[in-house]
């Protein structure tokens, strides 16, 4: 039991952002200060949702780069359709997923029926769904945006904001998917080897379909918890997301050739990234070396797994 | 200026017709012919000018691309690089008062050496370019913007800033010909010497030119050196554009450029499995992008909905490439 | 006479640049085991693809049961009750044993995968295959032969009413074959019909009731019981009447000439203790079965995966060779890969790429310049002399027939014009014609002074060409053999030489 703690994916990274906690709390007070921990909760759950969505399209060997177009898009949409049409919340968050499902699904049947990669469709389906977005707004954020959702973006229970719940609850059903179920199962066998998936009896283009539905509605409620926290609908949302839905799952221990995917190290890759924005922040460090360790903790995350996947490997 | 790997043996007129670059070069005269005539000012000295301008640069971002493509890897840090590079290049213009063209040679050095990391980052550590570049496109990007404080070099000398005015015949911006002339550099590497000669087969399977005799990571660690060097040349097109040197000038963390960047090889039939290249593919790709974008917003179809377009055109050419290589492996199954 | 469960009634199928199958017939009954025969390419696995989902024939019918079938993919088979152990490896190596045997069907308890039914489910194949290894296991940290057999258990554990195997024998040991044997006619006379692919004939004959020939996608024979063929008569299917057995003159070998020489050498892939010489003008065969490690050993004297220990002498001086660069250009040696489309060709480039890129180098003048006239032209006399059918120097290599292109992937190094050529595999998959014309020639090139190790499992091959027969198993040489080109004598040694190690 100890031993398979040890050789686990995700156990190092506990370490480390164990370590990167304690130490940040011994040499800044202002670390531990409710209102700090209440922002680090913040950006958690929005970037875990992210890396969730990238890692499920990891775990099929593929790649999704239109992770941040679909979340701006939902988000301007979420916003959009309840200052323009006046839509009530429900239906405005019904209509974001929607939207979400109808973009997963054509990232999902397009490189499905024709076999092109999905980098390339992804790469067009970003310019698609931002395009969209750059459209309908005309780059001006919607403003009216309903006092229950500003509310749900600022409200806090003992310390915790209540959106966390969204990222806990899928959090835990992804891990669920994985780890529990054939769907989960099918996919991972898919990313590790997708012609033994088809020989298996997997129906190949349902779970790659499927998958990406799920990608994209994860991104969807990403989105929406960004319009609840910056209480607008900004078209500049997802803009920045593409680095830190990969590198969370790298530094998670993911293989980005598929097959192989962790969601605790997931979380704790976003916990690490968000440990380190905070550090930046609250030692008064310049943010813009933000990048520069955003992109350094990739290499190093990435450099490392070789090693162990090295070592592990029989002679 | 076929695809440069297969002889078109027997397949004659037709099968040429049926190119990429001949279907390119059409519906590129096709677009011209419309915004011709839809739209008087299309075809002005002033905007071919910008026009030819803008696609100079485009081309070389997508040249950029194109060489490491080749090897079957991705550079998502041209941008980042470019925008390195120039900055570097500005500081010793403007600051450290080197003369033009030893600053020029230092800024696209400087990304032939950012590329050249890239190179080995990916090779020593055996991961796929996409995540190595992808890091140091983060981290060349957040070291530039630590390094300038984010400020930009606005007093670039005169003659630097004179190369983007630079025009020929009343209309044509001498950036054009710079890129066609790259090209044809480009052509004459991967069709006429040996190393371009090793870097396509490297490319295309890995595994058996290695065991040919080939140094595979030595292909791909020169593949990426050049790709950096013509990130720099297209970051110095753009600044002397510009008329200055701007941290922001590819977007955030140079992301601005990844879709030019890819749409050009892609559209130009340049395989993402590398082995594969057309470099006049790729300059005829960027010609449609640039004139499709241009086209676009003279026609008052709003700035807004140019990059939906573009993404439309990205997905519809990809799909029609697609099913013309299923029609003709059909066909060559029946026969 | 029982129905027939499976029926197969003209087949056929095409590929670019081939027909794979021309009207095939195959009759499958319950309560046999059936073997299905042929040469490389003859058209086995095709069939096996259209029987289990993953080619659609272009025409002729498939009925299971009397009703016509069409299976669109692997998982319509399985349905239809149709289980396979296919030739390429089908595990996911990061899960268990047990997750990988039960995955065509994962049993799931209020919408969850129920781990303890999928270990014990599969512990009872494992168990019954006489496999030492846990459930839980995961593949990854098994070997070759285990991995095989849970191949196999996966493909039984659907206990479905037909079962196809090819090849399941390759890399599995003399015993473990026996109790996977006891197996399969325990399930015949249950009922269950069993497809038998191998090269093996010895096994065919210990095994199976009928058999079926295909050479060249047609049918040579169809459903003879076995009791009535001999040996002699199902290769005569195989090859077919007309056999030309390769002209192979006398050839000198120079004893005293050693080219290459090892001593005691260990290598990071898992050898060791490999002494080894091989002579100017010898053909030195490489016996041994699938994971031997005989390719490994010729990849690593090409410089992939690093010599240990020991030594390695070429041309009498010692040499270190880090990789294949520096084997090409400084030892002359030269490595025809058996994996001719995974290490061996450049499919999507054309003839003139694939046979110049050993010689690039060499003919490029002043900054690597190379034109493509002179390129081609340095290949073209290879192309002659290996009379390699394609229309031009710019002919994609994948458009031509397996032959061809295995005669391409020899050119190669022949333009490079080696001193010491390791042949690993030529003829795997291609047409008797070919065949005989690459033994000519590799006779040939060793009369003319080059030194050759033939890595096969051909043993007819082996033994027609080798000079002396290096038996190899485990990563280590077992035994010598000197060839009298007797047939039977030194199939009797070099299996000799196996099952002896094995013993021991």
């Amino acid at each position: 039991m100890l031993k398979g703690i040890w050789g686990s994916d995700w156990f190092g990274l506990f370490v480390v952002a164990l370590v990167a906690g304690t130490g940040l709390a011994l040499f800044q007070p202002a670390f531990l200060s409710p209102f700090n921990l209440y922002v680090l909760l913040i950006s958690f759950s929005l970037w875990a949702l992210v890396a969730m969505a990238q890692m499920v399209i990891i775990a099929i060997g593929q790649m999704n780069l239109s992770v941040g177009a679909i979340g701006g898009l939902v988000a301007i949409s979420f916003a959009g359709s309840m200052e323009v049409w006046g839509l009530p919340v429900p239906a405005a968050i019904l209509l974001g997923l929607a939207i979400a499902a109808l973009c997963g699904l054509l990232n999902g049947v397009m490189t499905h029926v024709t076999g092109i990669s999905a980098f390339v469709i992804t790469l067009a389906t970003l310019s698609i769904f931002k395009g969209l977005n750059i459209g309908i707004t005309e780059a001006q954020p919607f403003y009216g945006v309903p006092d229950v959702v500003k509310a749900f973006g600022n409200a806090r229970f003992e310390g915790l904001p209540h959106m966390l719940i969204v990222p806990v609850v899928a959090i835990i059903l992804i891990w669920l998917l994985f780890n529990r179920m054939v769907l989960g199962r099918q996919m991972l066998a898919l990313g590790a080897n997708r012609h033994a998936a088809e020989l298996s009896g997997i129906r190949v283009g349902r779970v790659v379909v499927i998958a990406h539905v799920i990608s994209a509605v994860l991104a969807a409620m990403a989105g929406m918890l960004a319009v609840a926290r910056l209480q607008l609908g900004q078209p500049t949302i997802g803009d920045d997301w593409l680095i830190l839905s990969f590198a969370a799952p790298v530094i998670g221990g993911a293989v980005l050739a598929g097959g192989h995917i962790s969601v605790i190290g997931t979380c704790l890759g976003v916990v690490i990234v968000t440990l380190i924005n905070n550090a930046l922040v609250l030692l008064g460090i310049d943010p813009f070396f933000v990048q520069l360790f955003l992109g350094g903790l990739i290499l190093i995350a990435v450099g490392l797994n070789r090693w162990r996947e090295r070592r592990l490997a029989p002679a | 200026m076929a695809t440069a790997t297969t002889g078109r043996g027997g397949r004659g007129a037709l099968g040429l017709l049926a190119s990429n670059e001949v279907g390119l070069a059409l519906l590129i005269a096709v677009l011209v012919a419309i915004f011709a005539t839809v739209n008087p000012g299309f075809t002005s000295p002033f905007n071919l000018f910008a026009l030819s301008r803008v696609m100079g640069i485009d081309m070389v971002i997508g040249l950029s691309m194109m060489v490491v493509l080749v090897t079957g890897g991705l550079n998502l840090a041209v941008g980042s690089i470019g925008v390195a590079s120039v900055m570097l290049g500005g500081w010793a213009m403007q600051v450290a008062g080197v003369p033009v063209l030893p600053s020029m040679t230092l800024a696209v050095a400087f990304g032939a050496f950012l590329g050249w990391i890239n190179g080995q980052l990916t090779v020593r550590m055996g991961v796929h370019s996409f995540i190595v570049t992808l890091a140091t496109m983060s981290l060349f990007f957040g070291a530039m913007i630590v390094a300038t404080r984010a400020e930009a070099f606005n007093a670039l000398p005169r003659s630097f800033v004179d190369l983007g005015k630079l025009r020929y015949g009343g209309f044509v911006s001498g950036m054009l010909p710079l890129a066609l002339i790259v090209g044809l550099g480009l052509w004459l590497f991967f069709n006429r010497t040996s190393l371009g000669r090793e870097i396509l087969a490297a490319g295309a399977n890995p595994q058996a030119a290695e065991l040919s005799g080939v140094r595979v990571n030595r292909t791909i660690v020169v593949a990426h050196a050049l790709s950096g060097a013509l990130g720099a040349l297209a970051g110095l097109m753009l600044a002397a554009r510009n008329g200055a040197a701007l941290p922001s000038m590819a977007g955030h963390i140079g992301m601005g450029w990844l879709l030019p960047a890819f749409l050009a090889p892609v559209l130009g039939g340049t395989l993402l499995t590398g082995g594969v290249v057309s470099v006049a593919g790729t300059v005829l790709g960027a010609a449609m992008v640039t004139i499709i974008t241009n086209g676009l917003l003279q026609l008052q179809i709003g700035e807004f909905w140019v990059q939906m377009c573009l993404g439309l055109i990205l997905l519809a050419a990809v799909l029609l490439d697609r099913a013309r290589s299923v029609i003709a492996e059909r066909r060559r199954s029946v026969a | 006479m029982t129905e027939p469960v499976l029926a197969v009634e003209g087949a056929t199928k095409s590929f670019p640049g081939v027909k794979a199958l021309d009207g095939v017939d195959f009759v499958l009954r319950p309560g046999e085991i059936h073997a299905l025969l042929g040469e490389n390419g003859a058209g086995k696995s095709t069939l096996i693809k259209i029987l289990t989902g993953v080619h659609l024939p272009d025409s002729g019918t498939v009925r299971l049961f009397g009703e016509p079938v069409r299976f669109r993919n692997a998982r319509a088979a399985i349905q239809a009750g149709i289980s396979a152990v296919h030739q390429e490896r089908n595990l996911i190596p990061r899960m268990s044993v047990a997750e990988n045997i039960m995955l065509e069907d994962l049993p799931e308890r209020f919408g969850f995968v129920d781990y303890a039914a999928v270990n014990e489910r599969a512990l009872l194949w494992i168990e019954r295959l006489g496999l030492a290894i846990r459930p839980d296991q995961p593949v990854r940290s098994l070997s070759v032969a285990q991995m095989q057999l849970v191949e196999i258990a996966k493909a039984l554990v659907l206990e479905a009413r037909i079962l196809l195997m090819d090849e399941p024998t390759a890399s599995i040991t003399p015993h473990e074959t026996e109790v996977l044997f006891g197996l399969l006619k325990q399930l015949r006379d249950q009922g269950a019909a069993i497809v038998f692919v191998s090269h093996k004939l010895e096994e065919v004959f210990e095994l199976c009731d009928r058999v079926t020939v295909l050479r060249d996608g047609r049918n040579a024979c169809n459903g003879l019981p076995i009791g009535e063929l001999d040996r002699a008569d199902v290769v005569r299917f195989m090859i077919g009447r007309d056999e030309r057995t390769a002209k192979l003159g006398d050839k000198p070998v120079d004893a005293a000439d050693v080219v290459l020489r090892l001593d005691g050498v260990a290598t990071s892939l898992g050898h060791a203790g490999i002494d080894l010489e091989l002579r100017r003008g010898e053909i030195l065969g490489l016996y041994g079965l699938v994971g031997a490690g005989r390719s490994e050993l010729a990849k690593a004297l090409v410089g992939i995966g690093g010599v240990t220990a020991g030594t390695v002498t070429v041309a009498g001086q010692p040499a270190v060779v880090p990789d294949p660069t520096t084997a090409l250009q400084r030892y002359r040696i030269g490595y025809v890969s058996e994996d001719r489309k995974g290490e061996g060709l450049i499919l999507i480039h054309d003839v003139g790429r694939n046979i110049g890129i050993t010689i690039w180098r060499r003919l490029s003048g002043w900054l690597g310049w190379l034109g493509e006239g002179r390129a081609r032209a340095a290949c073209r006399p290879f192309v002659e002399k290996l009379a390699i059918r394609t229309p031009s120097m710019g002919q994609k290599v994948g458009n031509l027939s397996g032959g061809n292109q295995q005669k391409v992937s020899v050119a190669k190094w022949l333009a490079a014009d080696c001193d010491i050529l390791i042949v690993d595999e030529p003829t795997v998959g291609i047409d008797i014609k070919t065949k005989t014309d690459l033994h000519e020639l590799l006779w040939e090139l060793a009369s003319s002074g080059k030194a050759i190790l033939l890595i096969s499992s051909d043993m007819p091959e082996m033994v027609a060409l080798a000079d002396r027969i290096l038996v190899m198993g485990g990563f280590r040489i077992l035994g010598e053999v000197r060839n009298d080109h007797d047939y039977g004598r030194m199939s009797t040694a070099i299996m000799g030489h196996i099952h002896a190690a094995e013993a021991a």
